[in-house]
């Protein structure tokens, strides 16, 4: 996952949400197709992804895909 | 590319040309060759499809309507049980129910899960649901008081649900180390340890007495490395077991569902050399091959030992090998060391064949769908020319690791039932006295004179309680001698042997060669001076001796004695049965309109036909009569 169009790609595989780069910025509750669930999904993707544990009360806080890319790349 | 990631691609196609609702058979195919995350991103795929437009367009594709509930959060069950149904050919409507809500859920008629009429309740147990009612401190006699009080209510609930249709399934709760760990005397764990395994007893013990319960033990999963418990998720989201644990979990309904509706798998077909033993017997012959000695010999024992011990329980076992005949059989007669002989196959197929058509003709020497086979071969080769030519059939991949055959024979469950009956134990047996009805028939010049000397009798008479998990084994497992397809669980069963409206019958036949046992039956129900036959089934290993026609000349005749004006009979179509379609018109049954997918048929009881005169009617007594 070296960008943030690698994070999209991987959203759009793993959670089968239909997102575009375009939408990172996006709040998560206008995207389509979005459930709280998939956060949970994104905690086990991303840490089996990166090799790195992650804040998971960040990520359920998170306002948007774009915040999301931050946490797993910076770990 | 590998065949898995190939089949991945062509999934992920489909989905973007927006073909998955058209292509719904061949979507599942695709899933069956799928695993692990690859599995779980398809079921994402399939989960937001419109199952209703998935049953139009597939009308032959059963639909399993799922409930699901318990104590946490459960939503990423939707899409695992999406993909493990549709690896089965089956269509999975998932019905979530709201969070932590199971008993209301449970109890209420009107209820959004009940409402939806599910086949299945999954009622997800997990730690918490015990834990969260523990004050702190605590000692395990805290946990023993929350437990049991837990167990009862869940023991009230199942008891409740018993009156309603479908199955519930429950689960034991794992144990965790979060919590023994919070003990630092390890004669308390030790205690904990004890009570928190007699909740799980207690649990488990529900299924024994309570038809409509299945009850899953996640210990041998568990016990395979699965984590239970992600404490983060468990805390902020109460998603209190993990995506993998449900996911294993899914599995287990995919094969549960597959049984519900008729889809079981009923023959393990075997390949011999690498598979079931070392070598390969052409070259190395019966004394070189590898079985019971040596590293190798003792896996493929092994392996053996476990198709024995499948076979034991009315798996039919049968081998398909390019190989010698006489080769093979002497191999499993003379070898010292096999654990299968060749008493224990019902048939033996050696020949240099393709192993494809090699299965269509053992399926129609079995009377069996190949549907209901179960293949294992390890050469890929062959695996993925079945694959290919026989999409319904169960490929089982193994490698040249014996060790691990057994394991990848048992992963998947292929021939799960709610429960074995003593049909089950000698069916093997039964298929080989065919072998002997064969021969026998081959002797005569016409089937009448073979029918007459074959000398069938039949005993017909209303369900008894010891033969109700028969009565619903063959409403499950019988598909092409079965006028609606309607399924009945045990549950079902003893419903009927209760309502005094109701008249189920049991059908046992023999012949010279030996006893068929329980081999069909007639459901009917009284309504004033008709009599209504919802449905009539039929084992097909007893096609073509006229029994059916036997068993509908009584019934009428009954009809007929106990003051009905006229039977009324239902015929639903499916993909399997279409031989029977006209079953009731030829025998002087007139068509009566019929209500959605089910033709009705009437018969007036004027005149009816006398049984088959090469079938006798075995004695039942007075006091059975219904």
């Amino acid at each position: 996952m070296n960008d943030l169009e690698d994070f999209i790609a991987l959203v759009r595989d793993e959670l089968g949400v239909p997102v575009a780069v375009e939408d990172a910025g996006r709040a998560l509750h206008d995207l389509p197709g979005w459930d709280s669930l998939h956060l949970l999904r994104l905690v086990t993707v991303l840490e089996a992804r990166t090799g790195r544990s992650i804040s998971v009360i960040d990520l359920l806080e998170a306002p948007s895909l774009e915040f999301i890319y931050g946490l797993a790349a910076t770990g | 590319m590998s065949a898995d990631a190939s089949a991945a691609a062509e999934l992920r196609d489909l989905a973007d040309a927006g073909r998955l609702v058209a292509e719904y058979p061949r979507a599942g195919e695709l899933v069956a060759r799928l695993s692990g995350a690859e599995l779980l991103r398809a079921g994402r795929l399939l989960a937001r499809l419109d199952t209703e437009e998935i049953s139009r367009a597939h009308p032959g594709t059963p639909l399993v309507t799922i409930g699901v509930t318990g104590h946490g959060t459960l939503g990423a069950l939707a899409p695992a049980l999406t993909a493990q149904l549709a690896r089965h050919g089956l269509v999975a409507r998932p019905v979530l129910a709201d969070f932590d809500n199971y008993v209301f859920d449970l109890l209420d008629p009107a209820g959004k899960l009940n409402a939806a009429r599910p086949d299945l309740v999954l009622c997800v147990l997990d730690p918490m649901i015990v834990f969260d009612e523990v004050p702190v401190p605590w000692r395990p006699e805290d946990v023993e008081r929350a437990a049991a009080d837990k167990i009862g209510l869940l023991e009230r609930l199942a008891a409740r649900f018993a009156e309603t249709p479908g199955t519930l399934v429950l689960n034991t709760m794992p144990l965790l180390r979060g919590h023994t760990g919070q003990l630092v005397d390890h004669r308390s764990r030790a205690r904990l340890g004890a009570v928190w395994r007699e909740a799980n007893t207690r649990l488990l013990r529900l299924a024994e007495d309570n038809p409509s319960v299945v009850v899953l033990d996640l210990d041998p999963i568990v016990a395979q490395g699965v984590p239970v418990s992600d404490e983060r998720l468990s805390i902020y989201a109460k998603a209190h077991l993990t995506d993998d644990l449900l996911f294993a979990y899914a599995a287990e309904i995919g094969h549960l569902a597959r049984q519900l509706t008729g889809r079981s798998k009923k023959c393990l077909v075997l390949d011999l050399d690498n598979t079931l033993w070392g070598g390969v017997l052409g070259d190395d012959g019966v004394e070189g091959i590898e079985v019971g000695d040596g590293y190798r010999g003792e896996a493929f024992l092994a392996f053996q030992q476990v198709v024995r011990q499948l076979g034991s329980q009315g798996v039919l076992v049968a081998a398909v090998s390019k190989n010698e005949p006489e080769l093979v059989t002497r191999a499993l007669r003379e070898h010292p060391r096999m654990a299968l002989r060749d008493q224990d196959f019902v048939r033996i197929i050696a020949n240099w064949q393709p192993k494809h058509d090699n299965l269509n003709v053992l399926a129609e020497t079995l009377g069996l769908s190949v549907d209901s086979f179960v293949f294992v071969d390890d050469s890929a080769f062959e695996r993925e020319l079945v694959r290919r030519e026989l999409p319904g059939v169960a490929v089982v991949d193994i490698d040249g690791e014996p060790a691990w055959h057994r394991r990848s024979l048992l992963r998947d469950g292929w021939f799960d039932v709610r429960e074995v009956t003593s049909e089950d134990r000698v069916r093997a047996s039964r298929y080989r006295d065919e072998t002997a009805r064969k021969s026998f028939l081959d002797s005569f010049a016409s089937t009448d004179d073979y029918l007459r000397e074959l000398g069938v009798h039949v005993r017909i008479g209303p369900v008894t309680e010891a033969e109700v998990p028969r009565i619903s084994q063959l409403t499950l497992r019988t598909n092409q001698f079965n006028l609606t397809a309607d399924r009945l669980q045990p549950g079902d069963v003893l419903d009927l042997m209760k309502d005094p409206a109701a008249l189920a019958l049991a059908v046992h036949a023999g012949d010279r060669f030996g006893d068929h046992g329980l081999v069909g039956a007639v459901l009917a129900r009284r309504d004033g001076d008709l009599l209504r036959i919802d449905n009539f089934l039929l084992s097909c290993r007893v096609f073509s001796r006229s029994i059916e026609e036997a068993c509908l000349s009584w019934v009428l005749r009954h009809a007929r004695d106990t003051g009905a004006t006229s039977v009324v009979a239902r015929y639903r179509e499916t993909p399997k049965n279409r031989r029977v379609a006209d079953f009731y018109p030829r025998h002087a049954f007139f068509p009566a309109g019929g209500e959605g997918d089910v033709l009705t048929f009437r018969h007036p009881l004027t005149e009816i036909m006398p049984p088959p005169p090469h079938i006798r009617f075995d004695e039942i007594h007075e006091g059975d009569r219904p």
